[in-house]
């Protein structure tokens, strides 16, 4: 067979963006990858890891406001997903009423600053911000997602890893 | 895009759901008596009213199952509640 025949699948997917310089910049909001967290998956009696293990996290729904870090994140009745800017120290595996599973890896997450942040996530998903939802948990742009806000005008967007570069595409794709 | 109310979540778009099955539906047991019709029947067939019906579904985003009640010919959501009783 010649080589020339041999299907070559590397040009398939856009290359891979490099995320320690990667930025988003339009008008009225940017976005920048966050790189370096941690994140741990609690399901269980999630109330009672928070309690004894980050006493000062504050639960986000969709769209609420979580100043603080770490951030219990809740993605369901019975589950957060607890992120912060330094090692969580919460042991792995099943503790009694709750159990965690490190998910540092799992997840991209990417934050978009700016007044035109929240048009920019009404593009992706027609469920209302302003409902108050205990959970965080979306399907933005097509994708499982996480979103809840850092600040007013901050916006944070966790999707599962391999879902990360076409997140970004999709907000590079937005026009401000 | 129609909006369905997860127990837990809230409204949500209905691309985050998706139909399990027609509530009341109880699983033939014990399993090694059930014939291979029946057992086809419990799987496959399904009463589909027309107007009115209750149905579990799984709102995909927070993994929780639920019944809703909604009508098939308006597609107006009569209501929803966890099956556990909560919310």
């Amino acid at each position: 067979m010649a080589s020339d025949a041999v299907h070559d699948s590397a040009a398939k997917w856009p290359v891979f963006p490099d995320w320690s310089g990667a930025v988003i910049e339009r008008p009225g909001w940017s976005g920048r990858p966050v790189l370096g967290l941690s994140q741990v998956l609690v399901s269980g009696d999630f109330r009672a890891a928070l309690s004894a293990h980050a006493p000062t996290a504050a639960e986000a729904g969709l769209w609420s406001i979580a100043p603080t870090d770490p951030i219990a994140a809740r993605i369901a009745r019975d589950r957060v997903l607890l992120v912060g800017s330094r090692p969580l120290d919460l042991p792995s595996g099943w503790n009694g009423t709750w159990a965690a599973s490190p998910a540092s890896d799992a997840w991209f997450v990417v934050d978009l600053e700016g007044p035109a942040v929240e048009h920019v996530i009404r593009e992706g998903t027609a469920a209302d911000l302003g409902a108050s939802s205990p959970s965080a948990a979306i399907l933005f742009a097509g994708v499982q997602a996480i979103l809840y806000r850092t600040a007013d005008r901050c916006a944070r967007l966790h999707v599962e890893s391999p879902f990360g570069p076409y997140l970004w595409r999709w907000l590079e794709a937005r026009a401000g | 895009m129609q909006l369905f109310p997860c127990p837990f979540c809230g409204p949500r778009d209905e691309t985050e759901f998706q139909f399990a099955t027609e509530a009341g539906k109880a699983l033939p047991e014990p399993a090694g008596d059930v014939s291979a019709d029946r057992w086809a029947a419990y799987l496959y067939l399904k009463d589909n009213p027309k107007g009115v019906t209750r149905e579990v579904w799984l709102h995909s985003t927070c993994g929780e199952f639920f019944l809703m009640e909604r009508d098939t010919v308006t597609h107006a959501v009569i209501g929803s509640r966890a099956m556990g009783g909560e919310a």
